[in-house]
């Protein structure tokens, strides 16, 4: 009675390391490939806000957002080393395998976003998942309005993917505006939390046919969306992707059900008019 | 006509003629006392197989979603890994198993092979299994102080979802074949010819033993529209969650829950394997990320989604049924009395006598 399954979607795909940078401490970014090359072909289909289920074997497996854009050539995931899993992805070297399956989740709707302003809000490694959609709407400029990124970590030494951000600080039709609550030596920019950035001068956040992406610890969530409905933000145009403990990404295994949804099929993006109605803290 | 007549002795013919088709077939037992369960018949122990009985603790779940089930392994050699899924399941059949677990099974088909993805591994142990239902008419012996399966409306007498179905009538039996494989049984010379009058003993039977449920609500229906309408105050699962000792039980004997984690172990020389384990709501644990961050760390708020998850109208429309099948589990194991009997009639006393006086929610 040994049979082959179809389309078992629990099986990992095997991967291989290629690469690993620092980006700030306990923060890395792996860059991988499929084994397979039909594999790695289908994978890169994955839309911005989807997510992978990332194996490291006789560790266990966990969810990992997908920081790349399918409009470039390289797959990577970007890891904070937070739990024994996380820490043994940490461990790997390049040429070191392990197991990959996805992409999972529904992903932004950015075809839906066609026409409109994009304003992007991120704290700290909450960057990771929007770092898909900037660079996915700078690879499809013309489809958008304005694009306004807000971006704050702790100190300046935790701003994440900090050769994207220069880039897109001197890149035409994008603003960029940076924060850091404490400064430390050389820092010349603006210090606050992340919405202080829309009141500073000179900046003006367009708030009609806008949609305001937010992701960041939940103390940072709270207070901008807060910012962002007294600049009149309706909550539907206010989406934001969630975190949960999950281990099956496939709707199965329960422990991501919030409310109605399943976070990993019927999320991780929800607008916040949603997220309110799940009705469970971020 | 599907159904058919079998002898009284003929009865345990039926166990025989599964086995010879190369079923492991899995029926009840009784142990010492009040306990019974589930074990695989051999020629030693079939005589001993029993029809009339207490459903037992342990629901037949656990032949299409153990408790603990290897997915896959690991061999790293030479720096290089090869996954194998394990796919094996046995061909299998459960006799005398009750109503509700018919219903629970189903719940769990409609689970685990609906939605966007389907589970391989469910549907693999669930296409070689098959189902001979008995229907519960002893009220001394099979109808517990806790079933409340009439108002689950799962029982006594499963409509469908069974391959074959037995009744029993006194001298003989009445079965009714619910699929193909069933009605292909009854080839066999053991099964003759059912009358109307069968059918009607058989009607009237059912009839009386609906009659002979001893724990019983009309409070169900309201609960699911309550529960489904976030009506229920904040305050009634606090209530609940005081009584809670955060045990897991009542979702480890509960046919209709699903939930499980996965952990890899290691299974040999450079070898690992991936299992699924049962997992609960019920435990603290259960919403913990990585980091720390639990998202539904109070007690009550994990009995609240206990609760909604089997109720909520929502998820009702999605699997076809309730999560919840009647078969009082989890009033017979929950030391804190927060069964789903109790916590319906625990709602019925805290909600508004009128519901439409009720603070409106979206």
């Amino acid at each position: 009675m040994n049979a082959q399954f179809q389309d078992n979607i629990y099986l990992p795909r095997l991967a291989v390391l290629d690469r690993v940078t620092d980006d700030i401490p306990e923060v890395k970014t792996f860059y991988w490939h499929f084994e397979d090359e039909a594999e790695q072909k289908r994978f890169g289909r994955f839309r911005p806000g989807q997510f992978a289920q990332v194996s490291v074997f006789g560790v266990g497996e966990f969810p990992a957002s997908l920081p790349p854009s399918p409009t470039e050539a390289a797959t990577f995931f970007t890891i904070r080393r937070v739990g024994s899993c996380t820490a043994a992805l940490h461990q790997l070297r390049p040429g070191d395998r392990f197991g990959v399956r996805g992409p999972y989740g529904n992903g932004f709707p950015m075809e839906a976003y066609h026409g409109k302003n994009l304003v992007f809000v991120a704290g700290g490694i909450g960057l990771i998942p929007l770092r898909s959609c900037i660079v996915y709407a700078l690879a499809h400029r013309q489809q958008y309005g304005r694009l306004q990124i807000f971006y704050g970590a702790k100190t300046p030494g935790e701003l994440m993917y900090l050769p994207d951000l220069r880039r897109w600080e001197q890149t035409a039709g994008v603003e960029c505006f940076l924060t850091v609550d404490r400064a430390t030596d050389g820092w010349t920019g603006h210090v606050g939390v992340v919405g202080s950035l829309f009141k500073k001068p000179g900046v003006h956040v367009p708030v009609d046919n806008t949609v305001a992406f937010v992701c960041g610890p939940p103390v940072m969530f709270r207070f901008v969306i807060r910012d962002l409905l007294a600049m009149g933000f309706a909550e539907e145009a206010i989406v934001s992707t969630l975190e949960r403990y999950m281990k099956c990404g496939v709707g199965k295994c329960g422990h991501c059900c919030i409310g109605v949804a399943y976070v990993c099929v019927d999320g991780p993006v929800f607008t916040y008019r949603q997220i309110k109605q799940l009705g469970e803290d971020i | 006509m599907r159904a058919r007549i079998v002898a009284r002795p003929n009865v345990l013919k039926i166990v025989d003629l599964l086995r010879q088709q190369g079923h492991e077939v899995v029926a009840p037992f009784c142990d010492r006392g009040r306990d019974t369960y589930f074990d695989v018949v051999t020629n030693e122990n079939r005589d001993r197989v029993q029809i009339h009985l207490a459903n037992p603790f342990y629901p037949p779940k656990r032949f299409v979603f153990p408790q603990i089930e290897r997915l896959l392994t690991v061999q790293r050699h030479d720096g290089h890994l090869a996954i194998q899924p394990i796919t094996r399941a046995p061909k299998r059949a459960l006799f005398g198993i009750r109503s509700c677990d018919v219903a629970g099974i189903w719940h769990l088909d409609r689970f685990y092979l609906g939605g966007k993805y389907r589970d391989e591994y469910y549907a693999n142990r669930r296409r070689n299994l098959f189902l001979v239902n008995v229907v519960c008419t002893d009220p001394d012996r099979d109808i517990g102080e806790e079933c409340f399966c009439v108002c689950a409306d799962t029982g006594p007498a499963a409509r469908e979802h069974f391959d074959l179905q037995l009744t029993d009538l006194g001298d003989e039996f009445m079965a009714v074949a619910g699929s193909a494989a069933g009605e292909a049984l009854f080839s066999d010379p053991i099964f003759a010819p059912a009358t109307a009058a069968h059918v009607e003993q058989r009607r009237a039977l059912l009839e009386a033993v609906r009659k002979r449920f001893k724990t019983t609500t009309s409070w169900f229906s309201a609960t699911v529209r309550y529960v489904s309408q976030g009506q229920i105050l904040e305050a009634t699962w606090e209530q609940v969650g005081r009584r809670c000792l955060e045990c897991g039980g009542c979702t480890f004997i509960c046919p209709a829950c699903t939930c499980f984690t996965v952990s890899d172990r290691p299974a040999g020389p450079g070898q690992i394997e991936r299992v699924r384990i049962w997992d609960s709501c019920a435990l603290a644990g259960f919403t913990r990320m990585a980091g720390g961050f639990n998202p539904r760390r109070a007690v009550h708020d994990r009995r609240n989604r206990r609760f909604f998850r089997k109720l909520a109208h929502y998820f009702i429309q999605r699997e076809l049924s309730m999560a919840c099948v009647g078969c009082g589990r989890c009033v017979a194991v929950c030391h804190g009395d927060i069964g789903m009997p109790s916590v319906v009639e625990m709602i019925r006393r805290a909600t508004a006598p009128h519901p439409a006086s009720a603070p409106a929610q979206p």
